[in-house]
C-alpha cells in the first residue's frame, strides 16, 4: 500500500522536475492521505475478511477493468501531447491532448452507470463498511478526475495554439503531473477494492 | 507604515491554537469527540462528571476562536498586495474566515448550553450533543472556499518575486480538500467516517492545525522581508 507513496518521480533528463515544483507538494501530500485510506481499508477489512469478501463479489469487475485501460489510455495520450507541445507539433498535441480528454469523460460516464447500478440494486454508502470504503474511495477519486477533466480540458484549450515560452510547457508538465498522479491512485484502489483475494 | 499591527496579528494565530487546544482539549476533554455511538443515558453521564471542565473549556475554546479574525485581516492584506490581481478573491477569504469563527463559536455555545443543565432529560442532552458535534465537524465549505480563494490568489500571482511562496498556494488546495470528508459523518455512528473516525475528525483535526503552523511560518517570513524592506520601500 506504500506503493502510492513511494512512487519514484519520473527519471527525465538532466535533473528536470516536470511542472513546476510546488504541485508536488499536493501530489505528495494527496497521495500520503489515500495511502492512510487504504491502510485503513486493510485495517477494517482484516477485522471482518469475510463480509469484505461477500460485499466486493458484488461489485461488477468489468466496470473497474474498462476504466483501468481508459485511465491508462488517457495518460498515455497526455505524455504523448506534451512530447508533441515541446516540440512544437501544435495538431497533435491538441488532438492528442482531446483524446486523453474524451477518455476522462469515458470513465466518468462508465462510473455513472456503475454507480447507478449498485444504488438500483439498493447497495448504498450505509450498507456495510465494505460500502462504505467502496463509495468513499472510488468517490473520492472521482472528485480528482473531475478536477482533472477541468485541467484536461485548459490544457488542449492551450495546446491548440503554438507553444513558446518554457512557462506554458510548464503549465502543461503541472497538469500532467496532476493527471498521472490520478492515474496512478487509481492503479492502488482498483485491485484494493475490486481484485483483493 | 509600521508592521507592528501586522505582527500582532500574526501572533494571534499561534496563541487561538493554544487557547483552543487548552479549552477543547485540555479542560472539556473533546479529543478524541465524544463517540456518536454513545446512548443518550453515557452521553448524559459524561456532561455530569464533567461538567465544570467543559464549561470552563467552551469559554476558553470560544475566547480564543475570536484571534483567527486578526490572522484572518492579516492574511487580506497579504493577499490585497498581490499585483494585478482582482481584491474579490482577498475578500473571499476574509469574508470565508469570520464565518469559520462563527462556526466554531455557535458549537463551544451549545455544549456551554449542554453542560448549563446536565440534569435535564438525557435525550435532550444527547440532542443537544449531537447539535455541537455536526456542527464543528459537517460544514467544511467556508474552510474550504477559505482555503481554496487563498491558493488561487497565491497560484496567480505573476510577479517576478511572489508575495506568498508558490508551494503554498498547492498547500492549500490540498488542506481545503482534506476538510470536505467531514460532510460524510452524517451518515454514520461507527468506523473511520464516523465523527470521531479517521475521515471526518482526525484527518481534518489535523490538517486544521498543520494549516495554521505552516502558515504562520510562510507570513512569518513575509513580514520578516518586509520589515528589512521598510526603510527602503515605503508601501
Amino acid at each position: 500500500m506504500n506503493s502510492a507513496v513511494d512512487m519514484p518521480l519520473p527519471k527525465t533528463m538532466k535533473g528536470h522536475v516536470p511542472g513546476e515544483t510546488g504541485i508536488w507538494v499536493f501530489v505528495l501530500g494527496d497521495m500520503s492521505v489515500f495511502a492512510l485510506m487504504f491502510g485503513t481499508f486493510l485495517y477494517y477489512r482484516a477485522l471482518d475478511v469475510d463480509l469484505y469478501m461477500r460485499s466486493q463479489a458484488t461489485l461488477n469487475q468489468n466496470f473497474g477493468a474498462i476504466n483501468t485501460l481508459l485511465l491508462l489510455a488517457s495518460s498515455w495520450f497526455v505524455v504523448m501531447g506534451v512530447d508533441a507541445a515541446r516540440q512544437r507539433r501544435t495538431r497533435a498535441a491538441s488532438t492528442l491532448f482531446a483524446s486523453a480528454f474524451v477518455c476522462g469523460i469515458g470513465f466518468a460516464v462508465v462510473k455513472f452507470f456503475e454507480y447507478h447500478e449498485k444504488i438500483s440494486a439498493g447497495l448504498t454508502l450505509t450498507t456495510n463498511g465494505f460500502y462504505s470504503y467502496y463509495y468513499m474511495l472510488t468517490g473520492l477519486h472521482f472528485a480528482h478526475v473531475s478536477i482533472g477533466l477541468v485541467l484536461l480540458g485548459f490544457m488542449w484549450a492551450k495546446s491548440r495554439k503554438p507553444l513558446t515560452e518554457a512557462k506554458q510547457i510548464m503549465l502543461l508538465e503541472s497538469g500532467a503531473t496532476y493527471w498521472h498522479m490520478v492515474d496512478v491512485l487509481w492503479i492502488v484502489l482498483f485491485p484494493l477494492i475490486y481484485l483483493l483475494k | 507604515m509600521g508592521t507592528r499591527g501586522q505582527w500582532l496579528c500574526l501572533w494571534c494565530g499561534p496563541a487561538f491554537l493554544l487557547l483552543f487546544g487548552i479549552g477543547f482539549w485540555g479542560c472539556a476533554g473533546f479529543v478524541p469527540p465524544i463517540a456518536p455511538s454513545l446512548g443518550a443515558a453515557d452521553v448524559a453521564a459524561y456532561y455530569q462528571s464533567h461538567t465544570t471542565g467543559i464549561r470552563l473549556g467552551m469559554a476558553i475554546a470560544m475566547g480564543g476562536a475570536g484571534l483567527i479574525a486578526p490572522w484572518v485581516a492579516l492574511i487580506t492584506v497579504l493577499m490585497l498586495r498581490i499585483r494585478g490581481n482582482s481584491p474579490a478573491l482577498a475578500y473571499t477569504q476574509l469574508g470565508a474566515g469570520c464565518g469559520g469563527i462563527v462556526l466554531l463559536i455557535l458549537p463551544t455555545l451549545i455544549w456551554e448550553i449542554t453542560a448549563f443543565r446536565p440534569d435535564r432529560d438525557p435525550q435532550l442532552t444527547l440532542l443537544l450533543n449531537d447539535m455541537g458535534w455536526i456542527m464543528i465537524i459537517v460544514p467544511f465549505t467556508l474552510a474550504t472556499v477559505q482555503c481554496l480563494a487563498l491558493a488561487a490568489a497565491i497560484l496567480l500571482d505573476k510577479a517576478e518575486t511572489p508575495v506568498f511562496p508558490r508551494w503554498s498556494g498547492y498547500f492549500n488546495v490540498w488542506i481545503a480538500l482534506l476538510f470536505v470528508p467531514g460532510a460524510v459523518a452524517v451518515f454514520f455512528k461507527t468506523g473511520p467516517f464516523a465523527w470521531n473516525g479517521i475521515f471526518p475528525w482526525w484527518i481534518p483535526f489535523a490538517s486544521f492545525g498543520t494549516w495554521f503552523v505552516v502558515m504562520f511560518a510562510v507570513l512569518h517570513r513575509i513580514l520578516r522581508r518586509q520589515s528589512l524592506a521598510v526603510p527602503a520601500v515605503p508601501a
